[in-house]
C-alpha cells in the first residue's frame, strides 16, 4: 500500500524493539493515532471543559436548592416535582410548545414555496435567494429591536399602515402588550427570521434531484401536485427531516426575541421555557429551581437530538 | 385556459410571491435606516412617516459620543475575531482528523461534536457562566472569547467534515507517496483546496459569534464590556426610548454581518446548506 510504503523510511530508523511497540500501538489506537488524536485533542478539550462538566454540574445543580452565593444543599428530584404542580413553569410549557409548533409549521408551509418558486423558471435566482436569506444573517437582537419599534403602539409604523394608509383598523393594536396578539407578534418574528433557513435547504435538496424523475413523471401524465407528492418530497425527505428537528430545538430554546419583544408578557402570555429559566436564575436568583427548569425537557430533548444526529450523519454517508 | 395561459399565470403569482416575501424580509431594515435618519420632532409627529425630512445624523452623533456605543463596538470586534480564530483553527484540524484519519475513539468524537453541536445554550447557560467563574473569567471579554467556541467549534468541525470528506483521497496519497509527511499531505494539498469552506466556516463562527445574546447578557456585568447585541438591547429603558439613536445603533451592529454576506454570499449560502444537510 502507498501510504505504508511512503512510512518505511521512518520505521527503519526506529530500533527493533521500538519499532515493536510503535507496531503494536498502531494496531491498537489505528494506523493514524498520532496525528488524529493531536488534532483533535483541543476538540474533546473544549467538550468537556464547557460542555460536558458544565452538563453533569447542571445535572446536580437541579438536584439542590441552591441560591447565588449560598453553597447548595441536596434536595433529590423535590425541584422536578414542585415545577410539575408549578402554575406559571405550566404555562411556560404551553406557551413553548405553541410558540414552537406555531413557527416551525409557518416556517416549513413559507420555506417549501420559497424552495418551489426559485427552482422553477424565474429570472434573477440568485438575486431572490440572496436577499431572502439576509433575515438569517443579520444579528437576531436587532431584528428583535427593529420589530419591537415597528410594533409600538404610538409611533410605530405596523400600526400607522393599518389605521392611516389602508384605513383596516379604527384604531392601533397594542402588538406587544395585548394577550390576545402578544403570542402572534413574536411567532410572526421568529417565522421571519427562520424561515429563510427551510427555503435555502429546500432549494439544495431540490437541486439534487434529478431531471429525468420529473420528466418520466410528466410523460407518464402525473400532474405537477403529483409530482411535488411522488417526486419532490421524497427527494428531499431526509433534508425535510433535518430541518424541522434542527429548527424545532432552537425554536424550543429560542431566548433572545421573547426575552427583547416581550419578556415574557404580558401578564406570563409569551413566557417562554428559556426567558422563565433566566428570570428565575437571575431575577429570583434561584439557580437550581431555574436549571431545573431547562432540563425539565431534556428527555424530550435528547430524544429529538439523538434521532436527529441519526439522520445528519446518515444524509453524509450517502 | 391554454397551457401558455397557465405558464404565464404561474409566472405571475411566482414573482408576486417573491415581490411580497421579499418585501416583508427588506422592510424592518429599510425602516430602521429610515428612523435612523430621522429627527426626533419628525418621528413624534409621524409626519412623512416614509421618508426622513429632514436628513438628520444627530442620531450618530448621539451614539457615537453620548453613549458607550464604541466601545462595545471594538469589544464586539475583539471578542468576534479572536473567538473566531480559535474556532476556526480548531474546528479546522480536527474536522481533517475526524474526516480523514483512523484511529481509536474517532467515531465516538463525530458523535459528541455532533451532538455538542445540537445541544442548545439555554440549557446550558447557567453552569457555563458557574464554570467561567470557577477558571476567574466572569465579566471579562476573555469569559466570552473562551464561551463562545462552545457552539462555534461544533459547528465548523461538522461543516468542515463534510468539505474534507468530499475531497478525494487520492491527491494525498499521491502527496505521500512523492515523499510529503501526513502533516504535510493536510497542509500543502488539503488545506488550499478546501480554503472556500474554511472561509465559510469562519465567516458563520464570525456571524454566530457577533450575534451572541444569552452568555453576553449573563456573564458580563460591567457596562463598558458590554458586546453589542447587550449593549443595544440596553438602550431600552422602562419607557423611555431612544429609537433614534437606538436604529442607529442596529444600523451599525448590522453592516459588518451584512456586508460580508453580500461580499462572500457564494461561500455562504453553500455553508448553510452543507452545515445542517447535504444535498
Amino acid at each position: 500500500m502507498s501510504i505504508q510504503a511512503a512510512q518505511l523510511p521512518a520505521k527503519a530508523a526506529l530500533d527493533g524493539r521500538g519499532r515493536a511497540v510503535a507496531v503494536g500501538l498502531r494496531r491498537v489506537l489505528g494506523p493514524d493515532y498520532r496525528m488524529g488524536m493531536l488534532f483533535v485533542a483541543p476538540i474533546l478539550l473544549l467538550v468537556l471543559a464547557l460542555v460536558a462538566y458544565p452538563f453533569g454540574y447542571a445535572v446536580y445543580l437541579s438536584m439542590t436548592r441552591k441560591y447565588v452565593g449560598l453553597p447548595p444543599v441536596w434536595v433529590g428530584f423535590d425541584n422536578y416535582v414542585k415545577l410539575t404542580w408549578d402554575g406559571f413553569f405550566q404555562r411556560a410549557v404551553v406557551n413553548s410548545f405553541i410558540f414552537t409548533f406555531g413557527s416551525v409549521g409557518v416556517k416549513l408551509v413559507l420555506g417549501m414555496a420559497m424552495a418551489l418558486v426559485l427552482t422553477s423558471q424565474i429570472r434573477w435566482r440568485g438575486f431572490w435567494t440572496g436577499v431572502l436569506l439576509i433575515p438569517w444573517v443579520a444579528p437576531t437582537v436587532v431584528s428583535a429591536l427593529n420589530f419591537l419599534w415597528i410594533f409600538d403602539y404610538s409611533l410605530g409604523v405596523l400600526n400607522y399602515l393599518l389605521v392611516r394608509v389602508f384605513r383596516l383598523l379604527p384604531q392601533g393594536i397594542g402588538w406587544l402588550s395585548e394577550p390576545g396578539t402578544a403570542m402572534a407578534s413574536v411567532i410572526g418574528v421568529n417565522i421571519w427570521r427562520g424561515f429563510p433557513f427551510f427555503g435555502i435547504s429546500f432549494l439544495a435538496g431540490m437541486k439534487a434531484i434529478p431531471g429525468e424523475l420529473y420528466e418520466a413523471a410528466a410523460v407518464d401524465g402525473a400532474t405537477a401536485l403529483q409530482r411535488f407528492r411522488h417526486v419532490t418530497v421524497p427527494g428531499i425527505k431526509n433534508i425535510l427531516i433535518i430541518v424541522v428537528l434542527l429548527s424545532t430545538i432552537w425554536t424550543f430554546n429560542d431566548f433572545q426575541i421573547v426575552y427583547i419583544l416581550t419578556k415574557g408578557g404580558p401578564g406570563g402570555a409569551t413566557q417562554v421555557l428559556p426567558v422563565f429559566t433566566y428570570e428565575i436564575a437571575f431575577g429570583a436568583q434561584r439557580l437550581g429551581e431555574a436549571i431545573a427548569v431547562a432540563l425539565y425537557m431534556l428527555p424530550a430533548l435528547a430524544a429529538v437530538i439523538i434521532v436527529l444526529a441519526r439522520y445528519m450523519r446518515r444524509g453524509r454517508r450517502s | 385556459m391554454s397551457k401558455s395561459a397557465i405558464a404565464r399565470l404561474q409566472g405571475a403569482v411566482s414573482y408576486a410571491f417573491l415581490l411580497g416575501l421579499l418585501l416583508v424580509v427588506i422592510f424592518p431594515f429599510y425602516w430602521m435606516t429610515v428612523t435612523s435618519l430621522k429627527s426626533e420632532d419628525q418621528m413624534r409627529s409621524l409626519v412623512s412617516m416614509f421618508w426622513p425630512s429632514p436628513f438628520v445624523v444627530d442620531n450618530y452623533r448621539h451614539l457615537l459620543q453620548k453613549t458607550d456605543f464604541v466601545a462595545w463596538f471594538g469589544n464586539s470586534v475583539f471578542v468576534a475575531v479572536s473567538s473566531t480564530v480559535l474556532a476556526t483553527a480548531i474546528g479546522t484540524i480536527g474536522a481533517y482528523s475526524l474526516a480523514r484519519l483512523r484511529f481509536l475513539g474517532r467515531g465516538f468524537m463525530a458523535s459528541a461534536t455532533l451532538i455538542t453541536y445540537l445541544v442548545p445554550p439555554s440549557i446550558l447557560f447557567i453552569p457555563l457562566y458557574a464554570q467561567i467563574r470557577n477558571l476567574g473569567l466572569a465579566d471579562s471579554l476573555t469569559g466570552l472569547i473562551a464561551a463562545y467556541p462552545s457552539f462555534t467549534v461544533p459547528f465548523v468541525t461538522w461543516l468542515l467534515m463534510g468539505y474534507f470528506e468530499s475531497i478525494p483521497v487520492e491527491l494525498e496519497e499521491s502527496a505521500m507517496i512523492d515523499g510529503a509527511t501526513r502533516f504535510g499531505a493536510f497542509w500543502r494539498v488539503v488545506l488550499p483546496l478546501s480554503a472556500p469552506g474554511v472561509l465559510a466556516a469562519g465567516l458563520y463562527a464570525f456571524t454566530q459569534s457577533w450575534n451572541e445574546f444569552l452568555y453576553a447578557l449573563v456573564f458580563i456585568t460591567d457596562v463598558k464590556l458590554r458586546t453589542l447585541p447587550v449593549g443595544l438591547s440596553s438602550f431600552i429603558t422602562g419607557d423611555v426610548y431612544g429609537w433614534g439613536f437606538l436604529m442607529a445603533g442596529a444600523v451599525l451592529t448590522t453592516l459588518p454581518v451584512i456586508a460580508a454576506y453580500i461580499y462572500l454570499q457564494k461561500y455562504m449560502v453553500e455553508g448553510l446548506t452543507a452545515g445542517g444537510v447535504k444535498g
